[in-house]
């Protein structure tokens, strides 16, 4: 078999798990981020700091392990660009952290938060103008805070951090052909989402601050919330897949039990999220649930969810309760524990292996992956036993995957395709904001300082447009993908 | 006694404001500073750690009763270093090296000084150094490391062999815990006792010093 033919073989099994129907064989997924290096041979520096490193890690994965479907680089920070912008909340392997772990995240302390308290109606006001004029200043040693003298390194750092980004996600395009040509391994996700409930505790006010807020100004938060809704659903559907087949992204991380009580979940979490899952299922978008330690709390409330609208990947969760509430409508990945696959033994991630894929892969709808991102502690030898076992092991008899020409049916094979989106709102009810999602300034806005616009007007304000939606894009991306 | 209750109970909802007022007039009244903690404070805290135990309370409810628990002991605390009460004992707590995540230990921290221990806080990304540094300078009775990241679980390893070599060992008890920490990695290192949450730490600190 030639590498495109194991590609649409492995692509209609990992679609076919996606619609939570029964494939030739369990699709195997693994997240691996820092886990590249090691097999590679490499540091973690080299693949969080040069990135063709970390691709060329991700391609000897693939190519190597009989893997369905990875993620193109797991280690997705790039600190050369997070290094240019200047960004506090990076630990930089090799620059005040040791070179031997990967880029660490470093939440600020409670009274240095990125936003502060009193600051929650400028953001409700405008989202994007909040954080290009508050919060990137902040965040940055090198950008200047808006009143503040312009400076060389304030201007380098905006030029530079933005050709960055736009080298780095224009990378990506080479590297996922990379896959699929040398490998036949597809690239598992596209684009990015978080919940507005959660981005307010991890970019701006922080964890303690916002649980503070929510018994000071409760009300202040949701609007907060609401407000953030409509950007954060525009950049979840202007990065995910335009084929409509690999799902969109969404990393929880605290709007589980403990950290918020089951009310806040009610008031605030959910229904601030639930409409912007479904705008994305409206338009036939799949979204994967990353589902950070537990949320066993919360599983009746994704029940409700459309049918197939998303993907649940279970964390430190139960599995066999997620299957067991969820599988009538989703599909689920994970729930082998990380610390198994680093400090157990072959036969005991075998042993687990079994007993999952025993307990929830039995009718299909269910890919294989560890629990949490595998970092450079995980056994190499353990991934080796995780993939051979769900092999031998996770084959379907009477399946309904057609091997002989997969190809075929792949490209109307989407987790959407036949579902019945007429009756979902989405974002409908949702006021629209004051500056639409995806531009920055708007046109009428810049429209009044030039003079009367000759010829054709529809192409200038569609390049202006266009051009300003780059700008929007960088701020938002610094704050969901860096 | 009835405005007494009102300390437990501000305790209870984390109210910190009616915390520090019921305490400033209490001691201002001449009530025993150790009959504060023990009838009132510790009975709080207990019950918070149970309500977090049974899901009626969540880190929310947590960190609000810690800090109102907090607001009162600092005016208590130095009327009894004064008098020269001892503290039920000494725990330092900290986030193992190269781990960052502090929630979880700052709620066991919390927890312990409800239960009237003092608790020397040693931050985040603690090495063994200065795990073995508290030891023997603050005469602690246990240390408590948190871990949060498969990758850093190691550390706790380290931390219990540099206790050895600095032949500190034998003079304290070592508590792990944290989201990936399981008994058998505890027994695996020689650790004197393992909590997989913070609601059962005081009972923890109980057992293993008993
Ligand atoms: C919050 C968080 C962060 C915050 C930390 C902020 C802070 N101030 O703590 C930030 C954003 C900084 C962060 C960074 C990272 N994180 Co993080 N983080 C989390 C998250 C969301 C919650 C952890 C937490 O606070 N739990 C809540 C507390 C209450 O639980 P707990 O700590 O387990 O404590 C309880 C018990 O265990 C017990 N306990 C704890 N310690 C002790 C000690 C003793 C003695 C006893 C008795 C009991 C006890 O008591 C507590 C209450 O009952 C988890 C995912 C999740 N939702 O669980 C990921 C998670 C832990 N992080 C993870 C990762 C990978 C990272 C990063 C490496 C990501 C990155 N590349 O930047 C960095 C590493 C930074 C570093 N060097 O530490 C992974 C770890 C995976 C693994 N292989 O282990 C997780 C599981 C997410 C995931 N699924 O990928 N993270």
């Amino acid at each position: 078999m030639n590498t495109n033919q194991l590609y649409q073989e492995r692509l209609t099994r990992y679609l076919t798990a996606l619609r939570n129907e029964k494939p030739d064989k369990i699709p195997i997924r693994p997240f691996v981020a820092e886990f590249t290096a090691k097999y590679a041979g490499m540091t973690c520096q080299q693949v969080a700091h040069d990135y063709n490193l970390a691709f060329e890690a991700a391609v000897k994965c693939a190519r190597e392990f009989d893997w369905d479907a990875i993620v193109p680089n797991m280690v997705y920070v790039w600190t050369g660009l997070a290094q240019a912008a200047g960004l506090r909340y990076y630990g930089i392997p090799g620059i005040g952290i040791p070179h031997t772990t990967g880029f660490n995240y470093i939440e600020p302390p409670e009274d240095n938060a990125f936003m502060r308290e009193d600051e929650y109606d400028a953001l409700i006001d405008d989202p994007t103008g909040f954080l290009y004029n508050v919060w990137l200043p902040r965040v940055s040693t090198e950008v200047a805070a808006i009143g503040q003298p312009a400076t060389y390194r304030h201007n380098l750092a905006l030029v530079k951090s933005s050709m960055a980004m736009m080298v780095y996600f224009t990378a990506f395009g080479p590297q996922i052909q990379r896959l699929h040509d040398e490998c036949g391994t597809v690239s598992a996700i596209a684009g990015i989402f978080k919940a507005p409930f959660d981005i307010i505790g991890d970019k701006l006010r922080g964890y303690i601050g916002l649980t503070m807020d929510m018994v000071t100004q409760p009300d202040k938060v949701l609007k907060a919330c609401e407000a953030l809704m409509p950007h954060l659903t525009h950049v979840g559907l202007t990065t995910a897949d335009p084929a409509k087949q690999v799902p969109i992204g969404f990393w929880m991380h605290r709007g589980c039990v403990p950290f918020i009580s089951p009310k806040q979940f009610q008031s605030h979490y959910w229904p601030t999220l639930k409409p912007c899952i479904e705008e994305f299922w409206k338009r036939g978008n799949q979204t994967m649930f990353y589902a950070e330690g537990k949320w066993n709390h919360h599983l009746d409330d994704f029940a409700t969810l459309p049918e197939r609208s998303i993907l649940f990947h279970v964390d430190q969760g139960d599995i066999f309760l997620a299957h067991k509430k969820l599988h009538h409508k989703f599909a689920l990945s994970g729930g082998i524990p990380n610390v198994l696959l680093s400090y157990g033994k072959p036969d005991e991630v075998r042993a687990h292996c079994r007993k999952v894929i025993d307990g929830v892969a039995k009718e299909g709808g269910y890919i294989m992956d560890a629990s949490a991102i595998m970092q450079d502690d995980t056994s190499i030898e353990n991934l080796r036993a995780l993939t051979d076992v769900t092999r031998e092991y996770g084959v379907y008899s009477g399946s309904t995957q057609s091997s002989a020409n997969p190809a075929k049916s792949c490209g109307t094979l989407r987790p959407c395709h036949g579902a019945d989106v007429s009756k979902l709102t989405g974002l409908s009810g949702l006021a629209a904001p004051r500056i639409k999602p995806g531009i920055c300034r708007p046109w009428e806005e810049k429209a009044r300082e030039l003079p009367p616009i000759t010829g054709d007007q529809d192409l200038v304000r569609r390049v202006w447009e266009n051009v300003e939606a780059l700008g929007n894009t960088y701020i938002w991306q610094l704050l969901l993908s860096f | 006694m009835q405005e007494l209750q009102l300390l437990h109970d501000a305790i209870l909802k984390g109210d910190a404001k009616t915390a520090k007022s019921v305490t400033e007039q209490a001691l201002a009244s001449g009530v025993e500073p150790l009959k504060l903690v023990q009838d009132y404070m510790v009975p709080a805290m207990g019950e918070v750690g149970r309500r977090f135990e049974c899901n009626d309370y969540f880190v929310p409810e947590l960190l609000l009763a810690a800090r109102a628990m907090k607001g009162a002991l600092e005016l208590i605390r130095p009327l009894l270093v004064a008098s020269g009460v001892q503290p039920v004992g000494r725990v330092a707590v900290g986030t193992v090296k190269g781990d960052m995540h502090d929630i979880g230990k700052n709620l066991v921290a919390a927890m312990l000084e409800g239960g009237g221990y003092e608790v020397i806080d040693l931050g985040v990304n603690v090495s063994p150094e200065q795990f073995v540094a508290a030891v023997k300078e603050k005469n602690v009775q246990i240390v408590a490391l948190s871990a949060l990241l498969t990758t850093t679980m190691p550390s706790m390893k380290t931390t219990i062999e540099a206790l050895k070599q600095a032949g500190v060992r034998d003079k304290v008890k070592v508590l792990i815990g944290g989201a990936p920490i399981t008994k058998r990695y505890a027994d695996e290192i020689g650790a004197d006792g393992f909590g997989e949450s913070a609601a059962g730490a005081v009972a923890l600190a109980k057992q293993v010093t008993g």
